[in-house]
């Protein structure tokens, strides 16, 4: 049957008011005006083009590129909890051969480090997809464990082959100009939200018009039926759709370095691995939900250093408000799921 | 589409409340690179801004800010609303600093244990080795094992300093010290620093010192844990964290800091330049812990005293290579160990 489409959006934005609800309370228990706070919250994040660009769009865009990841390899029936390590690795050869170009054109440059990082966001997660292909492994364990090998070697990296020339902090040399993305004019947004944009757009494609798409989803539903009536090779779709899942979180450490901290750091990630999961749950697999899934959780944040900013809410409060949002939103959406499964069932 | 509405919806409610309108006079941000909670390093730069808000009665805020993309957002943010004056509290803060200020001629950035002045970044240097090296000489006299313990949080030059500090200043008291450290590459995980801390007492390492901000919550739980485990505190007066086991601490007292560059600014001849504190005024210095006064050696009371004075006067260099490890090396000049 078909179901209404505003009820998949108006339940979470329903859930979202009474997370913040619940906020309000807990901030006036707490003793902080919950109107100076909220405001600024949503000052922060949506407050002028400023700062939703700055603040948070530029925060979206690795968010919206690992849930892309993630939710190819879902629809194949993979999990792919690697997404931060992916991120990193993507990140530590972005800063590699961006340090090597400054003598590049800036679009060929540009080009080169993102090419590098999505190819080598595949790398790191072509270990685990063939350890499942050939021996069965679990990727949601492989991949995971990667992710700690992925921050040691940054570690590594910023204190090794990749320490800046002075040799003193644990981080890269600055990119050269040419190695930088562009930003909009009077932002800190790069353009690596038109490639994030690009690629919901190419994934929704693929998902709905191609048979590539169909056949990821019959994986995904039923792999053993996909096998026995379609004459499908699932294992080999589940490890494409891991690379791919891998090459998009590498394009996404590949354009935080590009675009946003133009050196490699150790701390670069805020865990956009693992929020980009929340995302994509929250998106229900569809790419276009994905992105205003990722604009959500990266207003969030941006609100979240308002909120501290602007209301003198302290760090450790704001990251139980965000939290608590978050649980709102998914317990709604999970609710709402459940309440659409009885009505087609 | 549904969409597109949601977000011009969210736009036009952010825009709706309104940001209030920019007071007169000087007001002063703070950025942590961590939480204000870790009892050290970040709780004293915030214990600094209400310090600089009591005293000044100027406005204040702080964020904290822990990856590169949300430092320099924090940076811009506060220079685009007009603060006089931002405190970026580590040496992570530099690169971007320097790239906002160029945007942002009217706001000072003093960047804490930062490399270098640009534009209207200044950086504020603390030599923490100095305070230090005193603990390491009441350190050097008080391990029974001979065998003494560092646990820093990444390899920076400060933290190597106050490492160097700290072991010269124990063999300057008791040559047969030998000393073991470890870098924990985190400043957060107080497990880590637990474990790090206990493989050391394995190791026989009875007296610690540590630069780890939270993470060195977890050498302090360790040593509670071990009968006869000291720990000396760094970067604040941490006697309060466990009165029995810490003897003293080296201290910067980032509030006296802050306070004094904030009246400098808010006085308006405040110049962007190296700013240095170390022993000497007394804004880094060796707290002791008034629970340990009767249990020490009574000469080492004028011995700290007389090498404070020597440090102060310059005739003591608290990170000289010491002595014994030169043997057969010609003397360097300046080197005093």
């Amino acid at each position: 049957m078909k179901r209404p489409r505003v009820v998949p959006l108006l339940l979470p934005l329903a859930s979202l008011g009474a997370g913040l609800a619940v906020l309000a309370v807990f901030f006036s228990v707490l003793g902080y005006d919950p109107v100076l706070a909220l405001g600024a919250m949503v000052r922060g994040a949506f407050g002028s083009w400023y700062a939703f660009a700055s603040g948070t769009l530029v925060r979206a865009i690795p968010l919206m590129l690992i849930a892309l990841g993630f939710t190819v390899g879902l629809r194949a029936g993979v999990l792919n909890i690697g997404g931060e390590g992916q991120f990193y690795a993507g990140a530590v050869a972005a800063a590699w051969i961006g340090l090597k170009l400054g003598a590049w054109p800036g679009f060929a440059a540009t080009t080169a480090v993102l090419a590098v990082a999505v190819v080598a966001g595949a790398c790191w997660v072509a270990v685990p997809a063939w350890l499942r292909l050939r021996f069965g492994v679990l990727e949601v364990i492989s991949t995971l464990l990667l992710n700690f090998v992925a921050e040691a070697l940054v570690s590594y990296m910023v204190q090794g082959p990749l320490q800046e020339s002075q040799h003193i902090y644990p981080q890269s040399d600055q990119l050269p100009l040419a190695a930088r993305m562009p930003v909009f004019p009077g932002t800190r947004l790069h353009l690596g939200i038109l490639l994030a944009l690009s690629c919901s757009m190419i994934a929704w494609y693929v998902f709905r018009r191609t048979m590539t798409g169909f056949e990821l989803r019959a994986v995904g539903r039923g792999p053993r039926a996909a096998r026995v009536t379609g004459g499908l090779r699932v294992q080999r779709l589940g490890a494409m759709a891991l690379l791919v899942s891998g090459a998009l979180a590498g394009l996404a450490g590949g354009t935080e370095v590009s675009g946003v901290s133009y050196a490699l750091y150790p701390n670069l990630s805020p865990g956009y691995g693992f929020t980009a999961i929340a995302v994509a749950l929250l998106a229900r697999q569809s790419p276009m939900g994905i992105v205003l899934s990722a604009i959500l959780f990266g207003a969030l944040e941006a609100g979240a250093g308002a909120m501290q900013r602007d209301a003198g809410v302290p760090a450790v409060a704001v990251y139980v408000a965000e939290a608590v949002t978050i649980i709102a939103v998914l317990l709604a959406d999970a609710l709402s799921s459940r309440r659409r499964d009885m009505v087609t069932a | 589409m549904r969409p597109a509405r949601l977000l011009l919806g969210l736009l036009a409610l952010g825009a709706c409340t309104r940001a209030p309108a920019v007071p007169e006079g000087l007001r002063v941000g703070l950025i942590t690179p961590g939480s204000v909670t870790d009892a050290a390093w970040n709780s004293g730069a915030y214990h600094g801004l209400e310090e600089i808000h009591e005293s000044l009665g100027v406005p204040v805020s702080h964020v904290e800010a822990r990856t590169p993309a949300a430092q320099e957002e924090a940076l811009r943010a506060y220079a685009a609303q007009g603060y006089g004056l931002v405190f970026a509290h580590g040496y992570e803060f530099q690169d971007a600093a320097e790239r906002v200020s160029a945007e942002y001629p009217r706001t000072i950035f003093i960047v804490t244990s930062g490399a270098r002045t640009n534009h209207r970044v200044a950086p504020l240097i603390f030599r923490l080795e100095e305070a230090s090296y005193l603990a390491g000489m009441v350190a050097g006299r008080l391990t029974r094992s001979n065998v003494i313990g560092f646990v820093g949080g990444v390899e920076l030059p400060p933290v190597k300093a106050a490492y160097e500090g700290w072991v010269n200043g124990a063999t300057a008291v008791n040559p047969n010290v030998q000393s073991r450290s470890t870098y924990l590459n985190n400043w957060d995980d107080a497990a880590l620093g637990r474990e790090a801390a206990l493989a050391l007492i394995r190791v026989k390492v009875d007296v610690f010192h540590h630069n780890a901000d939270a993470a060195a919550l977890g050498v302090f739980q360790a040593a509670k844990e071990t009968p006869g485990v000291l720990v000396f505190g760094a970067n604040a007066d941490q006697s309060a964290l466990a009165p029995a086991i810490v003897p003293g601490s080296a201290m910067i007292d980032l509030p006296r800091a802050f306070l004094a560059i904030a009246r400098e600014v808010q006085k308006g001849h405040f110049m962007p330049r190296v700013i240095v504190f170390g022993l000497e005024g007394g804004v880094v210095r060796y707290e002791p812990n008034p629970a340990f006064t009767g249990t020490l050696p009574t000469d080492l009371g004028p011995r700290l005293q007389a090498a404070r004075d020597s440090i102060i006067a310059g005739t003591l260099r608290p990170t000289a290579r010491p002595r014994h490890r030169q043997a057969g090396a010609a003397p360097r000049a300046g080197a005093q160990g």
